[in-house]
């Protein structure tokens, strides 16, 4: 870790870290010892000045702040991250993490390549086998969008095969020939496994939608209405079009539905107040996580909550084990 | 990686990325660089077409007594425009109008730094070739540290001052200066190496130079050899004005390493200890018959 370390700092940052101030993230769950090494690298063996933790899906919320649907900053949201590996469902209450009610789903980007890898093998010949990893991940990331439904969608492209279907062009890294693809289904199915992860995963049913609302339903009563309100998404494999709005549709149907049988269970009696479900996409979710800490260092706040060397020298590392939130005001 | 680079590569690779990219896009990234160096990639007047390159050094003036600019606007030639407000030196690249050979231009511009200290070096290099000497150059490179440059009849010598700030460092540094000084000894063609500290060396005695327990100074002796055509002259600037950072990143990986192997011994050490059980002393012991030994 510590010659990554010094790689980046000096060959990519170009930075003297005896002058910078450093916010590292962690990922949530990070265990406090984890924290305390590093702080004891980063002071010790770097002698930063200054040294704050953040925990990642903190700094995914407060990168959704530079497009808000809504004007207010709140640390307060649910993030759906999403990699190339797998998928975390995070609530967060005031920047704190509900540590307990986090959720992983199997789904993520590379699942997403294989089905595709897979559909193009069924259907398509004529790319280089060895090739056809890196064609499935261009085709998903060029062409993969998000369909409202997908009886309907098969419907549109068989009548409408002209409008609908895309060519990839490809070039075979051995011979140097030029090949070509046709992109058809794969464009919406490889995504919806986000919606259907039983077409890619027989032993996972659970819809990205309905695991978003086991987590928020798990989650303590009173912050169940604002992490409703503020779904934010971050990581790679969100940036599929519509990928929010498909999300958004799903989950109010689930809670609308929740509402109503319980309107229905009370005899008519007790109407319950609406939910506000919302889901956020903004132009940096690619890099959400990176974009929010660059917004946060860049604030004068930032110096006040970093942990400073003196500090470190006078209560040793454990100081590191807590990092106060900021950022906050409006 | 032995020696930093002395380009920049988030400059290079965000610069060919905009030269390379189908249409012209709006940018506007601030980044640093060792010794307070800040650079700004921007469009002029919010001119999605053209791109510039600005550079502020704190200590541009201290460079720019020394020929700076001269050197900026040869090399660079009409690339070079009038700077930016609060920057010092300004590229601009026009969108429409690219050099043909983008990549060469894309890491010229991300060697900014470099030519503009370059122009010191250059100057007493020249000056010594002439035979001439001058006052010492004095450049302020940093906030507390400093770099001296003078041209003597048959050598030009460089002095740089550094400051620790840990105590570890310092020690490190001096383990790390001795090997220098030994280099001469493995190659006769290394430049004389020497390093004083807390006490300002002989040249330098009577100016303002700090003292103090946490101060080092470098002396290197260049001589002709080193500077007496252009690459030389070129590789020894690039070399040479990395120096301090060059100095700190060793001193901080050497650190790094020795850190992580204490942490491999206390750890190792902690699992002996955690095996290890005190002996039960207080059981009375047997024979096979039954029979019990009296201790006297």
């Amino acid at each position: 870790m510590e010659r990554f370390w010094e790689q980046c700092i000096f060959k990519y940052l170009r930075a003297e870290p005896e002058d910078h101030y450093f916010l590292l993230t962690e990922p949530p769950l990070n265990t406090p010892e984890n924290r305390e090494y590093t702080a004891e690298i980063m002071f010790e063996s770097f002698n930063v000045p200054g040294l704050y933790i953040a925990v990642q899906a903190v700094l995914a919320l407060a990168a959704s702040w530079t497009s808000r649907q809504v004007g207010e900053r709140t640390l307060t949201g649910t993030v759906i991250d999403s990699g190339d590996g797998v998928t975390h469902i995070i609530p967060v209450a005031e920047g704190y993490v509900i540590g307990s009610c986090i959720k992983h789903i199997p789904i993520a980007g590379r699942d997403i390549t294989y089905f595709i890898q897979q559909l193009l093998r069924e259907r398509e010949s004529g790319i280089p086998p060895e090739q056809s990893l890196e064609t499935a991940k261009a085709i998903k990331e060029k062409f993969g969008y998000i369909c409202p439904d997908i009886a309907k969608e098969f419907n549109k492209y068989d009548t409408q095969p002209d409008k609908w279907f895309k060519t990839y062009d490809g070039k075979n890294s051995i011979t140097k020939q030029p090949f070509s693809v046709d992109v058809g289904y794969e464009r919406f199915l490889g995504p919806e496994i986000f919606f259907h992860p039983e077409f890619a995963n027989p032993d996972f049913t659970t819809p990205i939608s309905e695991a978003v609302d086991s987590v928020i339903q798990n989650c303590p009563i009173d912050v169940r209405r604002p992490l409703y309100k503020n779904i934010v998404l971050s990581g790679g494999s969100t940036m599929f079009k519509d990928f929010g709005r498909r999300l958004q549709r799903d989950l109010k149907r689930t809670v609308e539905a929740r509402l109503q049988l319980s309107f229905e269970l009370s005899g008519g009696k007790l109407k319950p107040k609406p939910i506000e479900t919302q889901v956020i996409t903004h132009h940096m979710q690619r890099y959400a996580v990176w974009f929010g800490g660059s917004m946060l260092a860049s604030t004068p706040e930032f110096y006040e909550v970093c942990h400073t060397k003196k500090d470190y020298d006078e209560h040793g590392p454990s100081i590191c084990r807590h990092n106060p939130v900021f950022g906050t005001m409006s | 990686m032995i020696l930093l680079e002395i380009k920049n590569r988030i400059i290079e690779e965000t610069l060919l990325h905009r030269f390379n990219s189908p249409k012209p896009e709006s940018i506007d990234i601030t980044v640093a660089d060792f010794d307070g160096v800040l650079y700004h990639i921007s469009n002029p007047d919010s001119d999605k077409g053209k791109i510039r390159v600005s550079i502020s050094l704190k200590f541009y003036s201290d460079l720019k007594a020394h020929g700076a600019e001269e050197l900026i606007q040869k090399f660079y030639g009409d690339y070079a425009v009038t700077p930016e407000d609060g920057y010092d030196i300004s590229l601009q690249f026009d969108y429409e109008n690219l050099p043909a050979n983008k990549e060469e231009w894309a890491e010229k511009a991300a060697l900014l730094k470099c030519k503009c200290f370059a122009s010191v070096f250059h100057k007493y290099f020249q000056l010594q070739r002439d035979g001439k000497q001058d006052a010492t150059a004095i450049i302020h490179y940093r906030d507390r540290e400093t770099m001296y440059v003078s041209a003597q009849k048959d050598r030009v010598t460089v002095i740089f001052s550094t400051i620790f700030t840990d105590d570890d460092d310092i020690i490190i540094g001096k383990v790390f200066m001795q090997e220098f000084k030994e280099g001469r000894r493995g190659s006769g063609t290394a430049p004389q190496v020497l390093f004083s500290h807390a006490e300002p060396p002989a040249e330098l005695q009577g100016t303002d130079a700090l003292t103090g327990q946490n101060v080092g100074y470098i002396t290197f002796v260049l001589f002709p050899r080193s500077f007496k055509d252009e690459a030389a002259a070129d590789k020894t600037v690039n070399l040479i004005h990395t120096f301090r950072d060059y100095l700190h990143y060793h001193i901080k990986c050497s650190k790094a390493y020795l850190h992580c192997r204490m942490r491999v011994r206390t750890a190792a050490l902690l699992k002996i200890l955690n095996r290890a059980r005190p002996e039960i002393k207080t059981t009375e012991k047997k024979t096979i018959s039954g029979r019990t030994f009296a201790r006297k």
